[in-house]
């Protein structure tokens, strides 16, 4: 064995160029590898985050049949008495708020906006006292203030703004059907415009007082949601059914059950990626599988002779195969330093997509730098998967050549 | 002893069939120092080949102290190899990674020999073989006789019954080749080893006890001499 280890080792150092370049393939595959990997980890986990601080809260209670009509944000599907049980809620030590969404018709006129039109929108009215107490609105306003309590007014999101060119101090008409079937009209002034890490909030974002949407929509102290806040070490799960028994006759749904689309594109984009740094360990593999057989070509007479001398396939097929690991581990300890180093750089500065996610919708909720994290686990499959790819990929190789007979290897030129 | 009866060999190039050998019956006595000797394409290395347990026969028989080699499967011709045959090519096939001492020493250590055994042996052998002084030197550092000599303490380091050497001089100016023929026909007397030898030099032929000249396959001649 230990002859078998030596003789693998020395000839990694036969055709030094060989194995220089067959690990660098390697390494350069598993640097992008931990690159990627960081980067997907790391906007899956501020999206995550951003979908919690910005979009849907850890918890949302609702009406019993609210999520199946949640498309038509009925209102008459609503929370009757929100105060009552954000008391509760308070009193077992949880942060909570109300919310009332609705859908709109925003009409744009030309006293204010350089161009008249009417778009559909999506209004969130948040209590302006509470809110920020589960939200992180706090610190995303670029330009004015929030909205007060009671006034007529609104908050929009900065991308938003600049799309339809809007400015503190303009005015807006919105459109909407209150709780009962009424055609009602709002106008209302934009005081504030607020820019947060989630480009969906940044794009879409409508925020009025409660109480104001309180009045217009005939919601009679109603709320659509309850949203609940936690900490991150929380567990979601038994939180959700401690809040269910609090708010018994309605539903608890976790930000899990709330952000599926975005799960669901995440796990898409996942397997994406996956595909992707396949094709780039199969091109690894490819590079190695080539070397040994070129060794293989190269050492037929060598083969020839220690077979010849007795020495077992199994032990031949060891070295070979052991060869392989050390151009494997060469590679994935280069690789693994190299993907390292550049995720010092992801995770320290990031990649800034902003110009990307400002006009598309990546599905992640990142809207500028996208930053990697550090990851045990893909820094431990890096070196192992280095090692074992190549030593997997050296087996057909030798394979081939142990097949052959004897006096053909002995006398392969 | 070795036996060989009735011993053919086809092999087949193409379309066309080659009969390597056409019924060879030998017998070749312990320590012995025979040189099989023809033209190119007369069967002699086949006949090393077979008799090495490294090839397979199509008709007769092989038999070594009475065990036949011809019907074993290739596990038991491997571990047969292994335990009782040394070899000595024309082209040395030494590993050129490692050192002389290891390219004679790994003999030993699929034998599964111990370390201090395994040293003994390979040290001993190489300074019988004149590399004295030399045992940690890789094969380019090395004349080509001295890689013959490398070979030669290869196959002889486990003291194995028989050493088959396909045409051992054949890389070797004339000098060189009657020098490692006199090393070889020393150690056919120090281990009583038997050596079988290919050749089509007259040189080579003269320093063997028995010539086997082989023509088309069959036994043109069977001299012995002293």
């Amino acid at each position: 064995m230990k002859f078998i280890i030596r003789l693998a080792f020395q000839n990694l150092t036969r055709y030094k160029r060989r194995t220089i370049i067959t690990s660098f393939a390697i390494a350069i595959g598993l640097m992008l590898f931990i690159f990627v990997d960081s980067m997907l980890q790391g906007a899956e986990k501020e999206s995550e985050l951003n979908l919690k601080r910005y979009e849907t809260g850890y918890l949302r209670v609702l009406h019993d049949e609210y999520w199946e009509n949640r498309l038509m944000r009925p209102l008459d599907l609503s929370i009757e008495d929100p105060d009552s049980i954000l008391a509760d809620l308070e009193s077992a030590g949880y942060r909570a708020t109300k919310r009332i969404t609705f859908t709109a018709d925003m009409i744009l006129n030309s006293a204010d906006f350089p161009e008249e039109g009417n778009l559909s929108v999506f209004v969130q009215a948040v209590d302006v006292e509470r809110d920020n107490e589960v939200f992180n609105f706090g610190e995303t306003l670029v330009e004015g203030r929030f909205a007060r309590k009671g006034a007529d007014e609104v908050v929009i999101g900065s991308w938003f703004a600049e799309d339809i060119m809007a400015e503190v101090g303009y005015y807006i008409s919105l459109i909407t059907r209150g709780n009962g079937g009424f055609y009602e009209v709002m106008d209302l002034e934009i005081v504030g415009i607020v820019n947060c890490p989630n480009p969906n909030v940044n794009r879409t974002l409508l925020m009025m007082p409660f109480d104001t949407a309180d009045y217009y929509l005939g919601m009679d102290g109603a709320a659509t949601e309850i949203d609940i806040a936690l900490s991150e070490r929380s567990n979601l799960e038994s939180e959700a059914e401690n809040v269910a028994r609090i708010v018994s006759g309605y539903s608890v749904l976790t930000w899990r059950d709330l952000a599926r689309d975005y799960l669901a594109l995440a796990e898409a984009k996942r397997g994406g990626t996956g595909t992707i740094l396949f094709l780039v360990f199969i091109i690894a593999a490819v590079g190695i599988s080539n070397t040994m057989l070129m060794a293989m070509w190269e050492r037929t007479r060598e083969l020839g002779m220690m077979r010849s001398l007795g020495m077992k396939d199994s032990s031949i097929r060891l070295a070979f195969i052991i060869e392989a690991g050390g151009i494997g581990l060469i590679g994935a300890v280069i690789g693994t330093a190299l993907g390292c180093l550049a995720n010092l750089w992801l995770v320290t500065y990031g990649i800034d997509f902003g110009f990307i996610t400002r006009d598309m919708d990546i599905g992640y909720r990142v809207a500028t730098v996208m930053k990697g994290i550090w990851s045990v686990k893909t820094i431990v499959t890096s070196l192992v998967s280095g090692v074992l790819l190549s030593m997997i990929v050296a087996y057909l190789p030798t394979r081939k050549a142990l097949k052959m007979d004897i006096p053909s290897c002995l006398h392969h030129q | 002893m070795i036996k060989i009866e009735g011993v053919r060999r086809n092999y087949k190039t193409g379309e066309t069939e080659v009969k390597a050998l056409r019924g060879i019956d030998l017998e070749v006595t312990d320590g012995e120092f025979l040189s099989i000797a023809g033209p190119s394409g007369s069967g002699k290395t086949t006949l090393l080949n077979l008799i090495g347990c490294i090839d397979s026969l199509d008709d007769g028989e092989i038999t070594i102290d009475g065990v036949p080699v011809s019907r074993m499967d290739r596990h038991a011709k491997t571990t047969y190899r292994r335990e009782n045959l040394g070899f000595i090519f024309q082209t040395y096939n030494l590993i050129p990674v490692l050192t002389a001492f290891e390219n004679v020493s790994f003999v030993l250590s699929i034998l599964g020999v111990g370390q201090e055994e395994l040293s003994e042996r390979t040290y001993r052998i190489l300074k019988e073989v004149g590399l004295e002084g030399m045992e940690h030197r890789r094969p380019d550092k090395l004349s080509g006789g001295q890689q013959q000599r490398i070979a030669i303490a290869r196959a002889l380091v486990k003291q194995p019954k028989i050493v088959l050497a396909d045409e051992p001089t054949a890389n070797l100016d004339s000098k060189t080749g009657e020098e490692i023929l006199q090393l070889m026909k020393q150690m056919n007397r120090t281990y009583n080893t038997t050596f079988i030898f290919s050749t089509h030099d007259k040189m080579v032929m003269e320093y063997a006890s028995r010539l086997v000249l082989l023509h088309d396959g069959e036994i043109a001649s069977d001299t012995r001499r002293e």
